[in-house]
This record gives structure tokens, C-alpha cells and sequence, in this order.
């Protein structure tokens, strides 16, 4: 299934927003998601099919000011 | 009794507000953050590298429950991306707290006032604590009181330059009309610029680079928690006057003279 994972095109055999954070092994990590512009907890995830041409992005904490 | 700073109902001990970017790396931060006893600590949201996605995470080092977190939302350009931004800080479930940061200029990093006030406006009523970084413009830290920020976070001077209090005067301004607390955020240099800030008034000091980037990081950390001290009591102390010439420390009555 193709789709756009934060900014850039990417190839997933995930079926659910929670496989793919899996696949990536982020699932423990603090991670924020959101499909199509909106904001997915994390209670969601497993409910959440993955369609070709969703757009995702996965974002988490860094340091900053 | 003990003084203390309330922002958003929360109780602060420390008036000290670090940030968490630019250290040399993450044993020396920690250090320095334990060093700086502050209790607010700042962050900000970027997208996870995908290509190495289990990389070392600043959090990974903090325990969340000793600190308050201010995640911010730098590289925000306008007031729809700086809420999004918000949003996505706030479902993290970490804290409902937001710096609003929203920079246009990418040489001085000047806040957009105008986008600023709306995005304030628009997290104040999605019930976010919010804290915007803004400039010295007291005016603009009004419209921003009134708005319902829990705190106004004017600028010493553009971020990451140690410039220290460019504009001392309209600081001082600030802090006079503002019945929300004041935290002085960026452009300090080292422990003198806090110390100023604070005899002005100010509730407290955010800072990063002037920890972050000095050669030592962790006594840095320490000078500024001393300043920090230091500039508050002198303000509650209340400076005794300048006066052009001197005034002898004794009296000058029994002198033991010849005779």
C-alpha cells in the first residue's frame, strides 16, 4: 500500500495506524499521530485501517526552547 | 514564608524555565537540568526520522513527573500551524501547556504578533495554559493578558544571539502593567542579563543557548539558578538610590584623632 508518511511516499503491508507504528518499532515511544490532518489517539490506532494514499504524519518530542 | 510563582494553577518553586535543545549531548543536559532545579522545561514537535525512528529522545532521559513541560511551536508560521502544532503537543498527553512560537523572519526569528494574538486567543478558548513568546512591545503583552494568556514571555533579545536586555525600558514597562506573571525568553548571554531581568521585576527567565552552548554547560546552569535568586531578592529588597556623590559608611563624629 502506498502513502505519504511524513512528507515522503512510502510502501507498508501494515493494515491498521497501529501496525505501522509497530513496523517501525515505536509503538513504546512517546508518539503523537495523525491521519488526513487529524489527530489520532492512541486507543484509536488498532480501529484505524490503513488506505492507499492516507496521509500520515508520526511525531514525537525533541529538544528545543 | 516561601515565595511562590503560580502559572495555569500550578505552583512553581523555581522561576527558572530551561530549554532542552543544543546540548552537547544528553548526560550533560540532564546534568545541567538537575544543576538548574528548574521545573519547567521546554520542547519542541518534529516529525520522527523514519529512517533511524528509535533514535535517543530527549524524553527518554526526564522523568516526566518532576517537571512541568512546555512543548512549543517553533516552525510554526502562522496561527492555524501553531495551533495544529498545539494540538498535537496536547495529545501526547504530556501537558496541556503551549509556547506559542511563531517566527516568520529565519534571520532574527522575531515572533508575528499578529498571528501570535490569534493563535493565543484560539488555544485559550481549546483550553490550553497558554505562554506566548513575543516581543518587547508592551502594548502587544496586554492584548495578549487580555486574551487570556497565563503568562507573557517577552523577549531580552532574538534567540540564541546573548545579546541580554536590548530594551530594558520597555521590559520594565511590561512587567509594570502586567497582571500576569512575566517570564524574560531569549537573547540572554550569562548570569548578569538574569540578574537584570529579575531586578526589573520579571517572574522568571526561559532559557536555552546561554546554558546549551557555554563552554560548561552545568556550572552555567548553576550561575543562572543564582541569578535567578540573586536578581529576585534584590528586586524584593528594594536599591537604594543613585546619588552622584559619596556617603561615608560610618559616622564621622568620634574619629580618634591627634589631641
Amino acid at each position: 500500500m502506498k502513502l505519504m508518511i511524513n512528507g515522503k511516499p512510502e510502501e507498508t503491508t501494515a493494515g491498521t495506524v497501529a501496525e505501522l507504528v509497530e513496523s517501525y518499532g515505536l509503538e513504546e515511544a512517546l508518539v503523537v499521530a495523525e491521519v488526513n490532518g487529524k489527530i489520532v489517539y492512541r486507543e484509536q490506532w488498532n480501529g484505524i485501517r490503513i488506505q492507499s494514499g492516507m496521509k500520515i504524519e508520526i511525531v514525537h518530542f525533541v529538544g528545543g526552547g | 514564608m516561601k515565595e511562590v510563582l503560580e502559572i495555569g494553577g500550578r505552583r512553581l518553586d523555581s522561576r527558572f524555565f530551561l530549554g532542552t535543545g543544543r546540548y552537547p549531548n544528553p548526560f550533560v543536559q540532564n546534568e545541567a537540568i538537575r544543576e538548574s532545579e528548574a521545573e519547567v522545561l521546554t520542547f519542541a514537535i518534529r516529525r520522527v526520522n523514519l529512517e533511524v525512528p528509535r533514535e535517543d529522545t530527549i524524553l527518554q532521559h526526564v522523568k516526566a513527573e518532576d517537571f512541568v513541560f512546555l512543548p512549543n511551536t517553533s516552525g510554526a508560521k502562522n496561527a492555524d500551524e501553531a495551533v495544529r502544532i498545539a494540538r498535537l503537543a496536547k495529545a501526547s498527553g504530556l501537558s496541556d501547556w503551549i509556547k506559542v512560537e511563531i517566527s516568520v523572519n529565519a534571520k532574527t526569528l522575531l515572533h508575528d504578533p499578529v498571528e501570535t494574538l490569534k493563535a493565543t486567543e484560539r488555544l485559550v478558548n481549546e483550553g490550553f495554559v497558554v505562554l506566548p513568546y513575543t516581543s518587547d512591545d508592551p502594548v502587544l503583552c496586554k492584548r495578549l493578558e487580555e486574551t487570556g494568556a497565563a503568562a507573557v514571555m517577552p523577549g531580552a533579545a532574538p534567540i540564541g544571539t546573548g545579546l541580554g536586555l536590548l530594551n530594558p525600558y520597555n521590559l520594565s514597562l511590561i512587567i509594570e502593567e502586567a497582571c500576569i506573571p512575566v517570564i524574560v525568553d531569549a537573547g540572554i548571554g550569562t548570569a548578569s542579563d538574569v540578574v537584570q531581568a529579575m531586578e526589573l521585576g520579571a517572574d522568571g527567565v526561559l532559557l536555552n543557548t546561554a546554558v546549551a552552548k557555554a563552554r560548561d554547560p552545568v556550572k552555567m546552569a548553576k550561575a543562572m539558578k543564582y541569578a535567578i535568586v540573586a536578581g529576585r531578592s534584590a528586586y524584593l529588597s528594594g536599591r537604594i538610590s543613585k546619588k552622584r556623590y559619596a556617603t561615608a559608611s560610618s559616622e564621622t563624629g568620634d574619629f580618634p584623632g591627634e589631641g
